[in-house]
């Protein structure tokens, strides 16, 4: 048999690259010449959709010219995180604001993938925001993003408990001790005191709020101080909770926010350590806590303030953004107080802006901010420097065989520091 | 085969694409592993075999390499005695056997993030349903000794019906006249089973090994849906570490140093099975 390749599959193939071809070109923004369009891309807002939907277009109707179409990336951070760096990396140009979250930005703006937007807060600006998320965005005088929403470390106690027993909200990390032991010694099947020990970024959050809590520092003016004698004392405090106050279950060595929320929602713990957003779920009609549930500052060391870790997002816009103008009109715009108002109010994101929370209409429909506020003015960045994500990737391991057990406080410290001075010596 | 050149030919497309998706990555992978790149330092320049040379000290890779060698080694071990037990007990005659297969393969069907996620409720010390059952309070998946045996029994549960299927259609192509003669000789269910099922099934055990083997070893979404990799990197696997060092803290020269290795263990397992395999199929 005499075997030729039939015509047609030259034709086919050739048009198979046409095709292939003409979908990596065809994406050109559609509309009319003239017009703008800026792409926003983040992960999902909370809530019905549609409030977000009105927010937008009512900038559209503001901004004449220019479009906004908005994305939603996948709920996971470290997806989010890793999209981002595959686009910024090769130069991406087809997104222009984007949702950074607070970890990133030193890292983001040292690699140059953020624009400058010291300009959007000048003169008293910065000021208007709270300390901690402010920090957060800039580096060496410059600001790179703007915090959009906020989000902190609290501890949430049951206040019918506390109330039967006699109880005021503890101060210090020892009279929560006492409290927890008091407590549950008289009501079976409640454990003391729950936070998130899994080996994530969570775990980071709640070991610094005990380091910091003990006056404690990861770095002090630039130098190494993760092996001091606070933070081994914090630590070790964090592993005692476990295996000698038997406050704490072990099960918190798997736990992240969601399993400690569904402890405390269904009333089988004292106290817990979670981020704002728990709160709501308790306040359902069918929850058996409703009403039964306070919160606080996370408490300290004697002779220490309290810290929270800090959290929420903040937008940026992409360097290599063909609209920075229009790109920083829609930041400019996102952050501004009846923006956030607006958000807060349809979708319960904490503002990053002070003055909201004396805002009548806010407290009225959400009376937890009063107490928020005195959160979030504790809330603390955690280590602001370009190489968190290497920082984080060594003290998740060594925080948890910390408080598992598997370490002592001090060999994990210490295998932590020699660790991180590597990384610093690589950076050079 | 008549004609080579006409064959060459109609593979030639074939090979294009596959050159194109397969061996420009993996060149481009070399090249990476032997640069110092970290992109937050600007720092991108060659190397040589540093990377490599840190590999070879680098405690947490050994003790990644360790975790994962003890999962593949467990895992697969487990899934072909199942796998085997499920196909022989599916290889009778019975009445709804179509709906018993298909039960079988209801775990391969889900989708491992959302099994992974699955398991994670199961095993939670607090509520999950594996301690309310056993009436334990076992910490699965917070506790150094449970973890990584934890992540082996999901990927047990998981993969069990894949390795079953597969050794299914090895049994269904072993002719019944072999069994017929052998119980006129009057051999016993045991001997069957040794002298006649089990050589005959050897090349359809050697593919699941083969398939196993490999899925074990580049085991990720599994292992990090349950555990993260913790508690203190007890259950870290070589996937896990590149993926950290590539995408979270974006070393690109280290980890694709590290992915070299897990490519060239990858390779060598399949050179090994292959050997053996075609061994077999001669005989």
């Amino acid at each position: 048999m005499k075997e030729r390749i039939f015509p047609g599959t030259g034709i086919l193939l050739l048009l198979a690259l046409f095709l292939i071809l003409a979908c990596t070109h065809g994406d050109k923004p559609a509309g009319k010449p003239g017009l703008i369009t800026i792409v926003f891309k983040h992960g999902k807002i909370a809530g019905d959709p549609r409030h977000f939907e009105d927010i937008l277009r009512r900038f559209e109707a503001e901004h004449p010219g220019i479009t906004v179409r908005d994305e939603i990336l996948p709920s996971s951070t470290d997806e989010q995180h890793q999209f981002y760096v595959v686009n910024l990396e090769s130069e991406s140009a087809d997104f222009d604001v984007f949702g950074v979250d607070v970890i990133w930005v030193p890292e983001f703006a040292r690699a140059g993938w953020l624009r400058d937007l010291t300009g959007l807060v000048g003169g008293d600006e910065p000021r208007m925001f709270f300390d901690g998320p402010m920090q957060a965005v800039t580096m060496e005088g410059f600001v790179y993003a703007i915090p959009w929403y906020i989000d902190a470390g609290l501890l949430f106690f049951r206040k019918d408990l506390l109330e039967k027993y006699g109880f005021t909200p503890p101060k210090t990390w020892y009279e929560l001790v006492l409290i927890a032991k008091a407590i549950t010694a008289r009501e079976p099947g409640i454990y003391g005191y729950v936070w998130q020990g899994k080996q994530y970024e969570g775990l980071v959050c709640n070991v610094l709020e005990f380091l910091w809590s003990n006056g404690g520092e990861v770095f002090k003016d630039n130098s190494l101080v993760i092996d001091s004698a606070e933070n081994r004392k914090a630590l070790s405090f964090m592993h005692d909770l476990i295996a000698r106050y038997a406050v704490t279950p072990p099960l918190v060595l798997s736990s992240v926010e969601e399993p400690t929320r569904h402890i405390f929602g269904n009333g089988r713990a004292l106290f817990m350590r979670n981020w704002p957003y728990a709160w709501n779920a308790f306040q359902q009609r069918e929850s058996p806590v409703r009403d039964k549930v306070g919160i606080s500052v996370l408490p300290a060391f004697p002779g220490h303030d309290p810290a929270s870790a800090l959290g929420g997002w903040q937008l940026g816009v992409n360097r290599y953004s063909r609209h920075p103008e229009a790109a920083e009109s829609l930041v400019r715009y996102l952050t501004s107080a009846h923006v956030q108002k607006r958000l807060a109010l349809a979708v319960g994101y904490n503002p990053t802006r002070k003055v909201l929370y004396r805002d009548a209409d806010l407290l009225r429909s959400q009376p937890l901010l009063g107490d928020l506020y005195q959160v979030f003015l504790k809330a603390r960045p955690r280590p602001v420097t370009p190489y968190y994500m290497m920082l984080t990737d060594v003290l998740q391991p060594e925080f948890s065989a910390a408080i598992s057990g598997i370490k002592t406080p001090e060999e994990a410290l210490e295998s932590a520091r020699k660790q991180i001075v590597h990384i610093l010596g690589a950076a050079q | 085969v008549k004609d080579d050149k006409s064959a060459i030919r109609y593979v030639s497309p074939a090979l294009a694409l596959l050159s194109v998706v397969t061996i420009y990555p993996i060149l481009y992978l070399i090249y990476l592993s032997l640069r110092r790149n970290l992109l937050i330092f600007h720092i991108s320049r060659f190397s040589g075999l540093d990377n490599f040379r840190f590999l070879l000290q680098d405690d947490r890779f050994r003790n990644a390499l360790e975790n994962t060698l003890y999962f593949t080694a467990v895992s697969v071990s487990l899934e072909i005695l199942l796998g085997l037990s499920v196909a022989l007990l599916l290889n009778r005659r019975f009445r709804f056997i179509h709906l018993m297969t298909a039960l079988v393969l209801v775990p391969w069907a889900v989708p491992t993030v959302v099994s992974a996620r699955m398991w994670e409720w199961m095993y939670n010390a607090d509520f999950g349903i594996l301690n309310y059952l056993l009436g334990l309070k076992i910490d699965w998946l917070g506790s150094p000794a449970w973890a990584l045996n934890a992540a082996v029994l999901m990927d047990v549960w998981k993969t069990t019906p894949f390795v079953a299927i597969l050794l299914l259609a090895g049994l269904r192509t072993i002719p019944p006249e072999l069994y017929q003669a052998a119980r006129i000789d009057g051999a016993n269910a045991w001997s069957i089973f040794w002298k006649i099922t089990l050589p005959l099934l050897k090349p359809a055990v050697l593919v699941a090994l083969l398939f196993r083997t490999l899925d074990a070893f580049r085991v990720f979404d599994a292992v990090y849906v349950l555990t993260g990799g913790g508690p203190a990197n007890t259950t870290e696997t070589v996937s896990i570490y590149a993926y950290k060092v590539l995408f979270r803290t974006l070393q690109f020269g280290y980890g694709s140093a590290l992915s070299i290795v897990v490519f060239l263990c990858m390779a060598g397992i399949s050179l090994l099975y292959v050997k053996v395999l075609s061994g077999g199929v001669e005989k």
